[in-house]
Formats: structure tokens, sequence, C-alpha cells
């Protein structure tokens, strides 16, 4: 059966955020992920975008975001702590924390659009912001296909485990010039068909009339979405003046 | 009006890039980022890796881009799909965005100097779309002991000696060779598998 809501399900929200407040979540993130070592600020900022998914309608996601993000940081204080031993396995471990709490908070960003926003929202949203029509359809377009790749991806990954076609790490490595080719090729062929038929339901809707569309979607910014933008601002210039006043030396 | 606008879309003369033509280059954006997210993160953890990025990724995400602009035949796709990259590769470094985005336009141009004909400029124009790939670095080359501190605390001190090792003066110079050599195989992947599956499926 299909999967409908990794479309876009906000169904279970206790608020409904406004698609623009979810892209200016997702500019913080990308601001911020840069001034990760900030130690318990960084560890805020995770929370308050988990606090969002979780108001959004998406908890348990939000939840084991969270952990994942919590237990990083724990294990990276304690091997920073344990003394300057520079073995392979510190490094290694260091290195993979590290990674986690880099992306994760981006990653969470891009859930939220990708997971609590239908489309139509975030078009009449981007809309709203009296952007051209050139800019707005390629980047709804980007984050409505997010989850269209990743479920041709698990298609495809199924198709070559039933013809005995190993994709471990070893077997890449080997075979370089032919991964690729089994990866692109029904990736590509499966996703140009999807294209097609996007770009067929936006013609029946009218999308390339040079009028301007009237929505049905209603998108409003509410006191809610203020104060979560206005939260966000304040955190991440808190968290990069403190960088940039103290110096990398002061964590 | 609107059957208008339809015509115009089935034309394949037409220069403005319609409605089709946005999803298209939206679309192919998302896989390209998808692969080139799944290429860093998946090698980030050997620091030799993460400095070679620029090669492994051109190899993996060139015949995206070249189906993508093969495609949809106008000025615009590469544009933005350099935007696209731009706003989730290089976000939070302005200098880096502004970059990657020239280097989308420097293949615009070399696309526009075959007319949208010559299949080679085509080809050819992924070299110059690749070194955006240079761009996210951009910190680490004018700022090098700014970043060196910030990997320390970051990383560790270990991981910061081995990129430290790697981060010599003339790293600009060697990340841009390997965007270059990186896109040139890329394309020799990416024109193979077009001829071999692409133009028998009529898709480009």
């Amino acid at each position: 059966m299909m999967d409908f809501s990794i479309y876009g399900d906000d169904s279970n929200a206790l608020i409904r955020f406004d698609p623009r407040t979810k892209l200016f979540i997702f500019l913080a993130c990308g601001v911020t992920s840069l001034y990760t070592y900030s130690g318990l600020y960084i560890l805020l900022f995770a929370g308050a975008v988990c606090a969002v998914l979780a108001l959004n309608g998406k908890p348990i996601t939000a939840l084991k975001a969270f952990l994942i993000f919590a237990v990083a940081m724990y294990i990276k204080e304690t091997v920073d702590h344990a003394g300057s031993s520079s073995s392979v396995v510190v490094l290694i471990v260091s290195v993979l924390t590290t990674l986690v709490l880099y992306s994760l908070p981006t990653i969470l960003s891009i859930l939220l659009i990708v997971q609590t926003t239908r489309i139509s929202q975030f078009l009449s949203a981007l809309t709203a912001m009296h952007l051209p029509v050139r800019a707005v359809i390629p980047v709804a377009m980007l984050f409505r296909f997010i989850p269209t790749v990743q479920d041709e991806w698990n298609g495809i990954r199924k198709a070559m485990a039933f013809r005995g076609i190993s994709l471990s790490f070893g077997s890449v490595l080997r075979h370089p010039g032919k991964t690729i080719e089994y990866v692109l090729v029904p990736l590509l062929f499966s996703t140009i068909g999807v294209m097609e038929e996007l770009a067929a339901a936006a013609l029946a809707r009218g999308m390339d009339v040079d009028v301007k569309r009237s929505a049905y979607e209603q998108v409003r910014l509410s006191g809610a979405d203020y104060i979560v933008m206005l939260l966000f601002a304040a955190l991440s210039a808190a968290i990069v003046i403190m960088v940039t006043a103290k110096g990398a030396e002061g964590f | 009006m609107a059957k208008k606008a339809i015509t115009q879309t089935t034309q394949p003369s037409d220069k403005k890039m319609r409605t089709r033509d946005l999803i298209y280059a939206g679309a192919f954006g998302a896989i390209y980022i998808v692969l080139m997210l799944i290429v860093v993160l998946g090698t980030s953890a050997i620091p030799i890796l993460y400095i070679v990025a620029p090669f492994t990724v051109g190899v993996v995400c060139a015949t995206v881009y070249e189906l993508c602009v093969l495609k949809v035949h106008k000025f615009g796709p590469a544009l933005i799909l350099g935007v696209l990259f731009a706003l989730v590769a290089c976000s939070g470094n302005v200098l880096g965005m502004a970059l990657a985005v020239l280097a989308a336009l420097a293949a615009e141009l070399i696309i526009m100097m075959g007319k949208y004909k010559s299949k080679k400029l085509f080809l050819l124009s992924f070299l110059a779309f690749n070194l955006n790939m240079v761009c996210p670095y951009t910190m680490l080359y004018f700022h090098r002991d700014e970043f060196m501190a910030r990997s320390v605390s970051f990383y560790g001190q270990a991981f910061a000696d081995e990129l430290a090792k790697y981060a010599i003066n003339g790293l600009a110079f060697i990340q841009i060779a390997l965007a270059l050599v990186g896109a040139a195989v890329g394309v020799l992947i990416a024109s193979r598998l077009i001829r071999k599956h692409f133009e028998r499926a009529n898709i480009v």
C-alpha cells in the first residue's frame, strides 16, 4: 500500500505552523550548523526544533531525534574529556558523533518541511511571500521530491536484493562504476516518470497560466508563528554572538 | 489564455522556462542533493575522503546534471540546480553561496555558447558546474586558522591534526583540480549511460 503520509500530513498537529515559519527554521539551522560545538546552547536549539516538530504532529520522530542528539552529545563530551589519547577508535567515535550533531538539526528541519507540509500549503505560502513563480516552483519541487527519491530508492534496493546485487561497502568499493550504473539508471528512469506525471498534473491545475492564481489553501501567520520565529532568531543570534565573542577556545 | 500557454510549452523553440521545465529543474535538484548528501556524509568520517568529496560527488552526480540540462534544453536549469545546491550545502556561508551560484552561471554560459545544440558543450558545462563542490570549503581557504581552531573543538584534536596534514596552502588548487577531474570522469560515465539507456528510451 502506498504511504500517503510521507508527502506531508499534519492532521495530528496541536499547532499548525505556517510553511514560512518552517523555512525560517531551516535557514536558522543552516546558520547555526557551523557552530555545533557551542555546548548546551546547541542542545537547546535542537530541543526547540524537536519541540516544533512534536507540536506539528510528529511527537515520536521528535522524541527519537532528540534522544539521538542528546546521546551523541553525551558521548562526545565524555570522549573529549577522557584525555588526549588519539587512538583510531576515539577519532572515529568523535567524528561520527560530531557528524550527528552537525547534520541532525538541518535534517530535522528538512523533515519538518517535508513530513508536515502539503505541497499546496507550501505553494500558497511561498506565493504569499511575493516570490516569482520561477523561484516558487523549483523550491517547492525540491521539498516535494525528496520523499519521492527516498521511496524509489527503497524500491530499487529491494529489487537489487532480489537479483542478488549487494550494496555493501565492500562491493561498492570493488565495483564503483557498476554500482553507479545499477543505482542511477533505475532511479533516474523511475523519477523521470514521476516528474512527467507531476508536470501533467500541474498543467491540468492551470499552473502554467500567466494570471495571478487564487488558492483554496488559506495561509496566515498566527501568533504562535511569530513567537517561534522570534525564539529561533534569538537562539541563533545568541549562539553566533557567544561563539564569535569567546573565540573558538572558549568551549 | 490557458490554451495558448499549453501550446507554448509543447513547442521546443520556446526559449523561456515554463512550468514543466521548472518542475524538472526542481525535481532533478532534489535527486542531485540527496545523492550529494549520501556521498558526502557517507565518506566524511575519513579525513582524506572529506577533502576529495568534490571528486566523488562529480563522478556520481554528473549523470543527474546532464539529464537535467539535456531534458530542459533552455537557459535556466543549471542555474536553478546551482541555487538549490547553494541553499542546502552552503547556507551560513555567504561567500561560498555566491561562488556556487557563479559556477552554475558559468555552466549556463558554456551551454549558451553551443546555442543549446552542441552536445559536447552540454557535457563540458558540468566541469564548470562541479566547481560548486569546492565552495563549501571556502571557509577552509580564507580563514584557515579560524577553521583549524574550530575543527579542534568540533572534531577533536586528532581529526584536526589529520586534517591539517592535508590542509596545505595549495589546497584550493588541489580541490579545484579534483573537482575538474571528478567532473571529467563523471561526464564520461554520464555520456556512456545516456547513450546506452536514456537515448534509447527517448528520454533526452
